[in-house]
């Protein structure tokens, strides 16, 4: 055998050998190997975002072949959804408004408005075993791990790892992929669990529960990394008994995505009461009991001037440092100056977020 | 006085040379590149073939002396590194099948293109087996095994195309060996 041969054949044993012994390397060392891969992608993401052009506009070109060939039909549809959503448009602006008056009745603290980064998807998974794109935005756009990430019809994943100038999604099919959802209209929460298929699992759904297909599906914002209410999908079940997800966005066709980045409120800043409700420095004894009236009719306090501290009826509403973990209980106050019902009035601050009740407001993606 | 050598090849030649070496693995690298590219997205769909494996093959059947088994290493390890699965999963399954390919390569060599091409559906089959098992193990679960074999098939349905280019560079360009 020449030696030829033989180096030949050692170099391939000891190539397998290294690729074994990284498949190893892989399991213990991730930081590394993370490392590794987020300078890769950033090294290849320019290469792939200029690759991926002609694919869009080729993609653009197909998609408007499709548009001619059923323009009137599509036309016709248009209109028809049109009218639905003119009477969907009402309801929506009274629910708004009810729910404005609602929120300022309950002293919720309103969502704050979460900012995003817009990025392109360069790129697509590349394998069988992973479910991932990566979006040419990066840490010098903000993007961070964990952030969320939507397309026009809703959530699709996650961002996992973020290098300089592109991050990866892990998308919701993903074998890696757990998400808190929550399902509506029974508010039933659930884990969604990515399983490599076109769609993904609901696991940890109470046995009482009756979700049922054609539910909707919501993030529930549970562990505070994504935020809640952002819409995913409706429920299905499979011929295999399991209970998944048709997500509204669109695997195949992504293009645009947002970025959501948004920052749990930990840190709740100090919330004065209505200006309605402060009285003067409130040093006297607790509040006289409440008076009990037979009739059933809501006790209501005296007015100001027959008794010289109204303020004495409140009781004391904000605490020195406002709890932060949004578990409390929102502060009801018994006593409310009439006006405060108008719902044109300005939503009053509140001190206490809790979480459930403030659902997918402000996150400005789901237009 | 430096003694001129007709022979000594010129610097633009001897650059050219070592283009045309390493053109291989060159295309190799961009098959990876490639494979990452939402191609599929123009036909609505988001399954990408394996370039990569197509010019591991096709270099390991016809020249396999101008990409080597470092090269094929590399090609698996950015393989991994651009996807997000584990880390030594596509190196390890492409330098096994390249490993494979080369012990059954004397069978495969100057054969029809339609005998070429079906032992390039096997070889991703085989490969396609590897990388399951590796990843079911890592994952430790058994993964469904419709998206590795769609992934196979349209592998496979896509390498006439890429075959037929690797042919056209190899004897165009490629000094034959």
């Amino acid at each position: 055998m020449p030696i030829r041969e033989i180096s030949h054949r050692i170099s391939l044993v000891f190539m397998l050998t290294l690729a074994a012994a990284l498949l190893l390397l892989g399991r213990a060392e991730t930081y590394v190997f993370d490392n590794a891969r987020q300078i890769v992608t950033d090294m290849a993401a320019p290469l792939l975002e200029i690759a991926s052009r002609p694919v869009a506009a080729a993609r653009r070109v197909v998609e408007r072949t499709d548009e001619y060939a059923y323009v009137f039909d599509e036309n016709e549809r248009l209109r028809a959804e049109n009218l639905r959503l003119m009477a969907w448009k009402d309801t929506a602006l009274k629910l708004e408004s009810k729910v404005q008056r609602y929120e300022a009745l309950l002293n919720v603290q309103i969502d704050p408005s979460i900012n995003y980064v817009s990025g392109r998807v360069v790129s697509d998974n590349g394998g069988p075993f992973v479910d991932t794109v990566i979006v040419n935005a990066g840490r010098e756009q903000g993007v961070k791990s964990g952030d969320a990430v939507i397309d026009t019809d809703g959530l699709i994943g996650r961002i996992v790892s973020s290098g300089e100038k592109a991050a990866r999604v892990l998308l919701l099919t993903d074998l890696n992929s757990r998400l808190p959802v929550v399902i509506e209209p029974g508010h039933y929460k659930a884990v969604l669990a990515g399983d490599n298929t076109d769609w993904p699992r609901l696991e940890y759904l109470l046995s009482t529960s009756s979700a049922a297909p054609g539910d909707r599906v919501v993030t529930s914002g549970d562990g505070g990394l994504i935020p809640p209410g952002l819409p995913i999908g409706l429920v299905i079940q499979t011929s295999d008994g399991y209970l998944r997800v048709q997500s509204f966005a669109n695997r195949e066709q992504l293009d645009y995505v947002r970025v959501l980045k948004y920052e749990f409120p930990v840190d709740v800043p100090r919330q004065d009461p209505p200006a309605a409700l402060t009285g003067p420095a409130i040093v006297s004894p607790p509040a006289p009991p409440p008076v009990v009236v037979p009739t059933g009719e809501p006790v209501k306090p005296k007015p100001a001037a027959q008794k010289p501290k109204p303020a004495a009826a409140v009781k004391p509403v904000t605490p020195a440092k406002p709890a932060t973990t949004g578990v409390g209980v929102t502060t009801m106050e018994p006593v409310a100056d009439p006006d405060e019902d108008e719902p044109g009035a300005p939503p009053p601050p509140s001190e206490i977020v809790p979480n459930d009740i403030v659902t997918g407001t402000g996150t400005g993606g789901t237009e | 006085m430096a003694r001129l050598d007709p022979y000594t090849p010129t610097p633009a030649a001897r650059a050219s040379r070592v283009v045309v070496m390493v053109l291989p693995f060159v295309i190799g690298i961009a098959c990876v590149l490639l494979s990452f590219v939402p191609v599929g997205r123009i036909f609505g769909s988001s399954n990408m073939p394996a370039f990569a494996l197509m010019a591991i093959f096709y270099w390991a059947v016809v020249r396999p002396d101008m990409f080597p088994v470092y090269a094929v290493f590399v090609v698996g390890l950015l393989t991994d590194l651009l996807s997000a699965g584990p880390i030594g999963l596509w190196a390890f399954t492409y330098v096994l099948t390249y490993t494979i390919v080369l012990t059954q390569r004397f069978l495969i060599i100057n054969v029809p293109f339609s005998v070429f091409w079906i032992a390039f559906l096997l070889a991703g089959f085989i490969a396609g087996t590897i990388s399951w098992s590796i990843a079911s193990v890592i994952y430790g679960a058994l993964l469904p095994v419709r998206p590795v074999l769609t992934h196979v098939l349209i592998t496979a349905a896509v390498f006439p195309l890429f075959a037929f280019l690797f042919g056209r560079i190899e004897r165009r360009i490629l000094p034959s060996g």
